[in-house]
């Protein structure tokens, strides 16, 4: 009988039980669904603009920011100092003169 | 790159690719160890179809959750699966109490041969009793005769899988195999080989 076990053991061995297809397609649905993702395939996060970066860009942005800083200090300026100050930045008069006793250097040749 | 079944990329490196979201991988592997698991599962669970695919795709499903984890060199792909898959049938074996006769409907799909009506009948017949003789052997020497007659392994992939030493292994085949020559000696006519003898 041994030769006919070892026969009919060699018979059984050919003769595997098959996975039916759906039990195929069920075992690679949970292998896609499980599987981590590629390095590759994984969209880059944006990052969240900051405060400033959004305020920036309600008043178009970082050049439109610096024109305004500009314009801000130039107008504290003007503020502080006394109005002849303007009349001696945009020309000449007495009082630039009297404002900046010493002034005539700035206009003397030579 | 693409893998079939029969790749040469090992189970190993495929179990790397997975991980690193190879989707050919996952595709490779699945036809490569859910054939494996469901015939190991089906030879431990006398032949229960429905049981035998639960179990290949729990293997497969604890398979895909461990290969982040995978480690090359290790241990090989089949030792774990079919370690697991035989872990699985126990614990079934063990819920229902009892072990399962193998009845007409659970029986198993098998592979289609060349063979005629009445070849394959008696086929049938040989393949039922080796099931049921099967199922009369105590669980371990079960598990021993079908990984080393049925499934091909040899004996120290068998021990790594069962967690016994090589001897207990070639212990419990030998007996397993002597145990179910006595089971089928008492069938040989109802099985066709004394008409067999007779014909040569």
């Amino acid at each position: 009988m041994q030769d006919d076990l070892d026969d009919l053991l060699a018979l059984a061995a050919r003769r595997p039980a098959m996975p039916s297809g759906a039990l195929m397609e069920r075992v690679l649905a949970d292998a896609l669904a499980l599987q981590p993702e590629a390095p590759g395939f994984r969209p880059a996060v944006a990052p969240r603009a900051g405060v400033l970066a959004r305020l920036a860009a309600i008043f178009g942005g970082a050049p439109a920011l610096a024109g305004l800083g500009t314009a801000a200090v130039f107008g504290l300026a003007l503020g502080y100092y006394s109005p002849a100050t303007l009349d001696y930045l945009m020309g000449s008069s007495a009082e630039a003169a009297e404002f900046f006793p010493d002034g005539d250097f700035l206009t003397a040749e030579g | 790159m693409a893998f079939d079944a029969q790749g040469e990329t090992s189970d190993e490196a495929l179990m790397v690719l997975y991980a690193n979201g190879d989707r050919h991988a996952a595709l490779a592997l699945t036809r490569r160890i859910t054939p494996r698991v469901m015939a190991y599962a089906s030879r431990l669970l006398s032949g229960d179809r429905a049981e035998a695919e639960d179990v290949a795709q729990e293997t497969m499903l604890r398979l895909w959750r461990i290969a982040p984890e995978w480690r090359q060199g290790e241990s090989k792909v089949t030792t774990w699966a079919y370690r697991v898959a035989t872990n699985l049938c126990i614990d079934r074996q063990r819920s229902r109490g009892r072990r399962r006769q193998m009845a007409l409907d659970d029986a198993p799909e098998v592979a289609d041969t060349a063979l005629g009506a009445e070849g394959r009948l008696i086929e049938a017949g040989r393949m039922a009793a080796l099931e049921a003789a099967l199922a009369g052997l105590p669980d371990r020497q079960r598990q021993a005769v079908v990984l080393r007659h049925l499934e091909g392994m040899t004996n120290p992939e068998i021990a790594a899988i069962m967690e016994i030493g090589v001897e207990a292994v070639e212990s419990l085949t030998a007996r397993g195999k002597r145990a179910l020559s006595a089971i089928l000696s008492g069938r040989k006519a109802a099985l066709g080989y004394e008409d067999d003898a007779d014909a040569g």
